[in-house]
């Protein structure tokens, strides 16, 4: 996927906001990336690090939080861990899943001093 | 760089008018006033709470006032998904039909477009966005077919994006009632994420890929209406089982459609032709 525009959309989202708080600096960030949201989160974490400079985030602490995929079988209901998005069910071995969890790629808060 | 694909920076894009001008866009203005003053050092007072929302904040230093958190709980791809939403506004007000086409480069959409555009053009109005990384070859196919278009160049971006739509649509007058296509640039992976504003999503590939490309890039498939299978006239050639990529595909995405084509001999086009006739 692509984590540089990534990267640039929350570097926008961070000076909106610390705009609207009246603050030029950020002192930690926490972002949420699941397993099944289709970024890359080291990738992602590369790309951040470009484009921090001269922005609110520029020496804030990024913490990436991983969340794990979790689906359930649309045939026998059963939950379980989900690695890819085409995991199959490890009960009765169907396909596809609904995927419950690990899909987020959010901006969970900001910290400023 | 994205070290995923490789693409560079996606807010360096300009959009090439018929007129041989062009805009650079770089959406991306940081402010550059800096507050540099750390030298103001508080006494911790512990008769006030330390608010900590989350258990995850390293190593505090307790010389300084309490921190504060924001909570944002945003989707950091909200403000496209909201532009986006405009755009699909403006399309139901207008009664345009948008269509955004992707595949992996080489698979065959602009041909497509220009088969179509010649079968359409007597009965319906064509516009075209037109996606790529560098040079306006395509629109000029296009135009050459008879439909008025423009060129977005990504400069070293990979994908198309809301915004990037939302500037060429105020470039290029869509008429009410038309179809609008939209050739996404040549890439399985980035364009999946981008909602543009379209009504459909159609996935092209051709017989010359492998027919496990829907294992490796779900998120393409899982996010489209309809997949077109191209260049089937060299099928006869190529160790492409269409069954087993309708298979892997379904698998993914239960509600796809398929059309087997081959823009070059037109097998195929009447199929699709009734599909976008029926939206």
């Amino acid at each position: 996927m692509h984590e540089l525009s990534l990267a640039l959309e929350v570097v926008d989202i961070a000076q909106r906001e610390a705009g609207k708080q009246g603050v030029t600096a950020v002192s930690e960030i926490l972002i949420e990336v699941g397993d099944l949201s289709g970024v890359e989160a080291d990738a992602f974490q590369s790309a951040l690090e470009l484009v921090v400079k001269d922005s609110v985030l520029e020496k804030a602490l990024v913490n990436l939080q991983r969340t794990p995929g979790t689906g359930k079988c649309r045939s026998c209901n059963v939950g379980f861990q989900m690695k890819t998005r085409v995991d199959t069910c490890p009960n009765c071995r169907c396909f596809p899943s609904e995927i419950t969890g690990g899909d987020e790629f959010r901006i969970v808060s900001l910290t400023i001093d | 760089m994205c070290d995923t694909c490789g693409c560079g920076n996606p807010d360096e894009f300009k959009i090439h008018d018929r007129d041989g001008h062009h805009d650079h866009k770089n959406a991306h203005d940081h402010q550059h006033d800096h507050d540099h003053d750390h030298g103001h050092h508080h006494t911790h007072d512990h008769d006030h709470g330390h608010d900590h929302h989350h258990g995850h904040s390293p190593s505090h230093s307790h010389d300084h006032a309490p921190k504060k958190v924001i909570n944002l709980n945003m989707d950091i791809l909200s403000e496209n998904n909201r532009l986006a939403e405009r755009n699909r506004g403006y399309f139901e007000g207008k009664s345009i039909l948008a269509v955004n086409l992707v595949s992996s480069p080489g698979s065959g959409k602009t041909t497509i477009l220009e088969k179509t555009i010649q079968a359409l053009i007597s009965s319906r109005k064509i516009f075209v966005i037109e996606g790529d990384q560098q040079t306006a070859r395509d629109a000029d196919r296009i135009e050459k077919s008879g439909a008025p278009a423009i060129q977005i160049n990504t400069g070293s971006g990979c994908h198309l994006d809301a915004k990037m739509i939302h500037l060429a649509l105020k470039k290029m007058e869509v008429d009410s009632q038309s179809i609008l296509f939209i050739e996404n640039v040549g890439n399985l992976v980035c364009p999946a994420m981008f909602d543009l504003g379209e009504q459909k999503r159609v996935v092209v590939i051709s017989v010359t890929e492998g027919d496990d490309k829907p294992l490796k890039y779900p998120y393409m498939f899982q996010s489209s209406n309809l997949c077109i299978i191209n260049k089937t006239d060299l099928l006869p050639y190529v160790d492409f089982s269409v069954d087993t990529a309708v298979n892997y595909a379904k698998q993914l995405n239960p509600d796809l459609e398929f059309i087997q084509m081959s823009a070059k001999t037109g097998e195929g086009m009447p199929e699709w032709l009734i599909w976008l006739n029926k939206l």
